[in-house]
């Protein structure tokens, strides 16, 4: 059987379990993947077939005749499916190899339990979970037993959601607990001490066990889960949540099977390794060719590695693929923001509007829209919208901070940046804008402790560095040495804006380190050239180093630099022309001996 | 109960309470009824003894009546009124919010998990003084008694009053958890996040105290003000993050990052201009003030340079020293505190003053001319004034003060405090066990009301009183030293925090080993010990292996000195300008460990370079001590034309500052120079010694004492027209007092000298008996000064 085969087979099964136990989104998420399994490769040789398949059947993805700047794209994936065609199954280093777990078996059921289990199942999908669970009393069928123990914790979820509001202010804290989970928990670790639980039993004692705040235990629990049933995504994605550290990523005892690779790769995406989550990634796509789920993963992370060009083609191709998709649209809607392309995003808005206008992402979505349209409160009002539906929206927390600063409504801002926070400390958007904020009320000095956490967090963004050193520069610090520091480091990873190189030299020549200056505006003059900018940037470095050689002594370089200058209008050119005129009074004195030259 | 009719009076103070009662009751939605059922049905089925407080007929009349008739009861009820008509479901939500999960969650969680905790604490009496907090938790009186925000707030405040006391006795990791549990109780409780901040701060975790204080100031905006609660909060929409700086700027100087503290402070001043914040102002000026004083800084251009400049402001020229611009910021602080009426730091800053004055010599800052330098003397009578001054905020605390404390939760702290004195007997006891913060007095000490002096102040007054003691110190006059230590370890205990109660047992600690020898001091020091047990860092310590080196000096145990002296230097901290009194005192006792080793030239360096950075310093008091110590060593060395204007600049430097027993000491060391240049300066010498004989004989120490009865038995011994058979009372006399005293101080190198005398003296007297007990007392010291001994066991594990 060939490994294709074998996923599709696998997934065909799993995606029936889960449903049938009502774990929806995990039954989404495993159908999606068995339709996005490339469905050009003969069941036969797969290993020579997908050699083969990334000239020619690549074009099964309809992305070379739909855009021009698929190019790149486009070499991204190719080298992907190189990688992959390498053997297709061996995404895991050579010499390992999967290991294939056995699809459990449904339990079997007699006629009257299967029964009842029909009548609480169809309870279950009503959303009447009290009522479902009152069906199962007494049953010990481990689906049974799940189902009944499921629907009792969706009871209190919704239970606990309902008291959220009636205790509470609209997005106030609150420390309500779904009052099932001791029962549950109780009866779940009895279950298990007894051996009687599968692999979904184990899930819920999981999550109960994570919401309880047993972390270390939840996790223990799902990587039990996940190794006896690895196609239950929504497990996997719990057990990510968990994985707040590398090393607790590294230390799971994972079984080798491939949906681990799914994990690994969403698991390093969340750590903010984003490279090799898109290693991975395109090489699972070798695998699952038309994977909307792996395409838009591929998107968020070329986004957040900055790659905006990339992202936006991918996204733009999703859409198409998949236009009623809502899912990671809020990504592509911070791209389109970050990219102020008005248009697209308007029309994205419109579009999500119309899918689902009750949706996080869409509110999320039509906030950004508002927010480049500059109708700060409008946006404020949607971010709280999508606030309310998910109170622990991260992005949205952090981006209704931005609106609040705009807004010049610091509190507000500082609450909204913090409660990212608190979600997840490791957000350096957060702490960056904390620290923004506080540089608005000009205090540059408290605003270094949230600059400092943001780029700790996130080292290789050149804009936190810069704002940093931004502070230090800033009129009541003054510390140019350590300004110089922050951006030597912000130049050193790829600072796209280029105000490091410029700074860098504008501080040194303030210090009088006229060398240094002279270093950092050639590069900057270099990196306009290249980039083929004019700015007034331009013209100070042109005359800085103009004046620097003449200084130097060398008038070759000097006069270069001025005739340069004599492109220019205003009193720049002015400048230049009695430079020019210095420099050949000082070049005719010393090539009084060199006359000959000359004639 | 039914058919009991209660006639209740409607506008009795529980008439009112039961009206809003049934008000809110009233306003509630229907599911805050619900929510109230379940509470109840709670309760009922708990039936533990949770709520037994309130049924209890054992509160006598006097203290219900006390509780009733405070004001501060009326304000709780009426703020539930007001909660209840004003933004109905909500305030009252709260507190059944409160209740609901204080009461039996709380409970239930931490019965366990507090109890293992205290358990797995290694450290048995950490966790001990720890149980009286902790039993509020855990039994039947326990945190769910605490229910409204007031008394929330009550007890964040008693605890961070506690900690900043003594918070050693405050084992970091189990108050964390109680802390993180109450702040999962109550998230709107931002001042919880404070308190871990202080936690942090005093268990010297740096990073949680920087993170804990962000995430504080970003929570509350500074609105719930540390010193100056915005009672309007409308009024302040920006928030007020001054506060946040000034803390910032307080936890650097903590941890001794004076650099970072001044960029805070600066940045502290700078936005309480901008926000009118002149309390604020104030304390940020009072705050580098401190800094200033306490870290040693050189220059300060450079360091705060901004226009504002503090110096700039005095319209002169010319850049002004750390010194003056600390003088001008302590004036202009008291001037805003008096204007505020902050009697706070109207104390604080008199203090600071009074330190200011003992130290430094008040130039004008004109002068012109060289004579005008010459009169310069520190001022005692100013110190004085200041601190008469500083300790007098007491009594303009009146009775109206008393209004201004209900928003500060005081009222819900006392009460708590007279809860766990009242209810809990054996706890008290506990607390009794450990009294060394509690004055003797306080028995009689009726909790229920709010003391109407905070402590703060309390501790202020306190510290003038300690300040007293040090001035003395420097003045000179160790009875008044040992009263005024006294006197604050008795009176002030209660508000003292333990760093500065040790430093008055530490006061009276070295009294006792000047004047009484080593052995009381060393049985005092043990008492000391038990009382401030396992306190890192501190005093105690140090004055342990002040005593420590000072005997193995006398003894001649050179080794044991120098080891003691090893440690001393690794106390203080490696950053520069920080510690500097560590610093000078670890350099100094090496210098004279060096010195006892006759390692003359090597002691010489030491000294001289102490007195280098002590001048670059400006500290000057110590630069007295310097040169007499430099004096001693070339003395010692034999080379006493050098040491002659040594001495001399001490002397004056002493008259300077008015450090009269240092002059004394200066005038004998002086004596014993001219001495040692020939018997032709021997009534010189004496003519000096006589002079200084009043102040020593008053004031001085075993040691000075015994030093100048020898110098004064040898020079009347040298004089030609002396003869000691004529009259041998005039020497034997000063020599007995002297080995008498030098046998207490087991000083043996001068007990040698002075046994070795008497010796002389007897054999020209012919008295033969008496010259065989001096020269059999001579061998004894002589044998025990080359093979020095322990007798105790040598402190070389507790660095």
């Amino acid at each position: 059987m060939t490994s294709k085969e074998s996923y599709r087979a696998e997934l065909r099964s799993a995606a029936r379990q889960l449903s049938d136990r009502g774990l929806y989104s995990a039954a989404k998420w495993a159908s999606e993947l068995l339709v996005d399994i490339d469905p050009d490769v003969p069941p036969s040789s797969s290993a020579s077939s997908s050699r083969a398949t990334p000239s020619t059947s690549s074009s099964a993805r309809p992305l070379s005749h739909l855009h021009p700047d698929v190019a790149i794209y486009r070499r991204r994936l190719r080298s992907a499916a190189v990688g992959a065609s390498g053997d297709v199954s061996a995404t895991p280093p050579a010499g390992v190899s999967y290991i294939s777990t056995p699809i459990p078996d449904d339990d079997g059921f007699d006629g009257g339990s299967n029964d009842r289990y029909l009548l609480a199942k169809s309870y279950f999908d009503c959303r009447e979970y009290r009522r479902a669970a009152h069906t199962l009393r007494g049953q010990t069928g481990k689906k049974a037993v799940f189902l009944r123990c499921y629907a009792l914790y969706l009871a209190g979820e919704k239970r606990k959601e309902e008291e959220m509001i009636e205790l509470d202010g609209s997005l106030g804290k609150s420390d309500v607990v779904n009052s099932e989970l001791i029962s549950l928990e109780r009866e779940l670790s009895s279950l298990r001490r007894a051996g009687s639980i599968d692999s979904f039993g184990l899930y819920l004692y999981g999550i109960v066990l994570k919401d309880k705040g047993c972390e270390s235990v939840a996790i223990n629990m799902l990587v039990e889960s996940v190794n006896g049933f690895p196609w239950n995504w929504s497990a996997w994605s719990e057990l990510q949540s968990l994985c707040t550290t590398t090393d607790t990523l590294n230390n799971l005892n994972l079984k080798n099977h491939w949906m681990k690779d799914f994990f690994l790769a969403s698991a390093y995406q969340e750590l903010k390794i984003h490279e090799e989550a898109l290693k991975r990634y395109e090489c699972l796509l070798g695998v699952f060719r038309s994977s909307n789920y792996i395409q838009s993963q591929i998107a968020t992370a070329l986004y957040n590695l900055r790659e905006l060009d990339d992202a936006e083609v991918i996204f733009e191709d999703l859409l198409r693929n998949d236009p009623y998709r809502v899912e990671s649209m809020d990504i592509y809607s911070n791209l389109l923001y970050a990219k102020e392309s008005f248009s697209a995003l308007s029309f994205l808005a419109h579009r999500v509007f119309l899918t689902d206008k009750y949706r996080p992402e869409s509110c999320c979505i039509i906030a950004n829209y508002y927010s480049l349209k500059g109708q700060h409160e409008k946006s404020v009002e949607y971010f709280r919208r999508a606030l309310k539906l998910n109170r622990k929206y991260l992005s949205a927390w952090t981006l209704m901070g931005h609106e609040y600063v705009e807004m010049k409504n610091t509190p507000a801002a500082i609450d909204a940046y913090r409660r990212a926070i608190e979600i997840n400390p490791r957000d350096y958007r957060a702490w960056y804008g904390l620290g923004q904020t506080y540089e608005v009320m000009s205090m540059p000095f408290y605003a270094l402790y949230y600059f400092r956490k943001s780029s700790y967090l996130q080292p290789s963004d050149s804009r936190l560095w810069i704002a940093m050193a931004q502070c230090y520069e800033s009129a009541p610090l003054q510390m140019l040495e350590e300004a110089i520091k922050c951006y030597t480091r912000a130049a050193s990873c790829n600072d796209r804006e280029g105000i490091a190189l410029y700074q860098l030299a504008k501080l040194h020549s303030v210090l009088g380190h006229s060398e240094q200056a002279a270093f950092f505006y050639k590069k900057d003059l270099d990196r306009m050239e290249a980039e083929d900018r004019q700015g007034p940037n331009m013209v100070e470095a042109i005359l800085y180093l103009a004046r620097y050689y003449k200084a130097e002594g060398r008038f070759e370089e000097s006069e270069y630099y001025c005739t340069r200058l004599l492109d220019y209008t205003g009193p720049e050119r002015e400048t230049a022309k009695s430079l020019l005129r210095g420099l050949k009074i000082a070049q005719t004195i010393p090539s009084m001996d060199i006359e000959h030259f000359g004639s | 109960m039914e058919d009991e009719q209660i006639y209740l009076d409607p506008n009795s103070h529980l008439g009112v309470f039961l009206r809003s009662c049934i008000l809110a009751f009233n306003m509630l939605s229907f599911e805050g009824v619900c929510h109230l059922l379940t509470n109840l049905v709670a309760y009922y089925n708990s039936n533990d003894s949770t709520y037994e407080m309130a049924e209890d007929d054992d509160f006598n009349e006097s203290d219900y009546h006390g509780l009733l008739d405070d004001p501060e009861l009326d304000c709780e009820s009426s703020d539930l009124e007001e909660y209840g008509l004003e933004n109905d479901p909500q305030a009252a939500e709260i507190m059944l919010h409160m209740q609901k999960n204080a009461l039996p969650k709380f409970l239930e969680d931490n019965e366990a998990s507090i109890d293992s905790k205290i358990k797995l604490d290694d450290d048995g009496a950490q966790s001990d003084s720890l149980a009286p907090l902790l039993n509020n938790f855990r039994s039947d009186d326990g945190l769910g008694i605490l229910r409204s925000r007031w008394q929330v707030e009550g007890y964040l405040n008693a605890q961070a009053e506690l900690l900043e006391k003594d918070a050693v006795s405050f084992p970091l990791n189990s108050f964390t958890a109680t802390l993180k549990q109450l702040q999962k109780i109550a998230p709107e409780f931002h001042r919880v996040k404070y308190l871990q901040y202080l936690n942090a701060l005093y268990h010297d975790d740096y990073i949680a105290a920087l993170d804990n204080l962000h995430c504080y100031f970003d929570y509350s905006a500074g609105m719930e003000g540390l010193f100056s609660r915005s009672t309007s909060p409308s009024e302040f929409e920006v928030g007020r993050y001054e506060t946040a700086l000034l803390c910032l700027g307080t936890l650097h100087s903590h941890f001794g990052h004076p650099k970072k503290a001044l960029e805070a402070l600066t940045e502290a001043v700078r936005v309480s201009q901008q926000n009118n914040d002149d309390a604020c102002l104030a304390y940020t000026l009072a705050a580098i003030c401190k800094l200033l004083s306490e870290v040693g800084v050189s220059n300060m251009t450079g360091i705060i340079g901004s226009p504002y400049s503090l110096g700039t402001t005095t319209g002169l020229g010319t850049p002004l020293s750390t010194q003056q611009q600390l003088l001008v910021l302590l004036k202009k602080s008291l001037r805003r505190a008096d204007h505020l009426k902050l009697t706070n730091l109207l104390a604080f800053n008199r203090l600071a003053l009074a330190k200011f004055d003992l130290k430094h010599v008040k130039k004008p800052l004109l002068c012109f001319g060289p004579e005008a330098s010459m009169k310069l003397r520190t001022c005692p009578i100013s110190v004085c004034k200041e601190l008469r001054l500083s300790s007098r905020v007491l009594s303009e605390f009146g009775a109206d003060e008393l209004l201004q404390l209900n928003d500060t939760g005081a009222f819900s702290t006392s009460w708590l405090k007279n809860l766990s004195t009242g209810a809990n007997p054996w706890s008290t006891k506990l607390q009794k066990s450990r009294s060394l913060s509690v004055n003797d007095y306080d028995t009689f000490h009726f909790h229920a009301q709010p003391s109407p002096i905070p402590g703060s102040v309390l501790q202020l007054a306190g510290e003038s009183y300690l300040l007293r003691a040090t001035s003395w110190e420097h003045y000179g006059s160790a009875p008044l030293v040992r009263m005024n230590a006294l006197v604050y370890a008795t009176c002030f205990a209660d508000a003292a925090s333990s760093l500065e109660l040790s430093s008055a047992y530490v006061k009276l600690i070295q009294h006792l080993s000047v004047f009484k020898g080593y052995t009381e001091a060393f049985k005092a020091l043990k008492l000391a010990e038990e009382k401030f047990f396992s306190v890192s860092h501190s005093r105690i310590q140090l004055l342990k292996l002040q005593l420590l080196h000072e005997r193995a000096l006398h003894r001649g145990n050179l080794k044991v000195a120098q080891q003691v002296c090893d440690q001393f230097g690794v106390l203080s901290s490696s950053v520069n300008g920080v510690d500097m009194e560590l610093k000078t005192e670890a350099s100094l006792r090496h210098a004279r460990t060096l010195l006892a080793a006759n390692q003359y030239s090597q002691a010489a360096a030491v000294a001289s370079n102490l007195f280098c950075t002590c001048y670059k310093f400006n500290m000057q008091v110590e630069n007295a001590t310097v040169l007499l110590l430099l004096a001693e060593i070339h003395k010692k060395s034999g080379d006493a034309v050098l040491g002659l204007p040594y001495a001399l600049a001490s002397l004056s430097f002493c008259k300077t500052f008015n450090l009269d027993l240092l002059e004394a000491s200066a005038s004998v060391t002086l004596a014993e120079l001219w001495f040692s240049l020939g018997s032709s300066h021997a009534k010189k010498a004496s003519y000096l010694i006589h002079q200084a004989l009043p102040m020593i004989l008053g004031h001085g120490g075993l040691e000075l004492r015994a030093r100048a009865n020898i110098a004064l038995a040898k020079c009347l011994l040298s004089h030609p027209s002396f003869s000691v058979s004529e009259d041998p009372d005039s020497v034997l006399d000063p020599l007995t007092q002297a080995s008498e005293e030098l046998e207490i101080l087991e000083y043996h190198e001068m007990a040698i000298e002075a046994f070795y005398l008497m010796a002389i003296v007897y054999d020209t007297l012919g008295r033969l008996d008496e010259r065989e007990i001096a020269a059999s007392s001579f061998r004894e010291h002589s044998m025990a000064l080359e093979n020095p001994q322990d007798e105790e066991n040598l402190p070389t594990h507790w660095v």
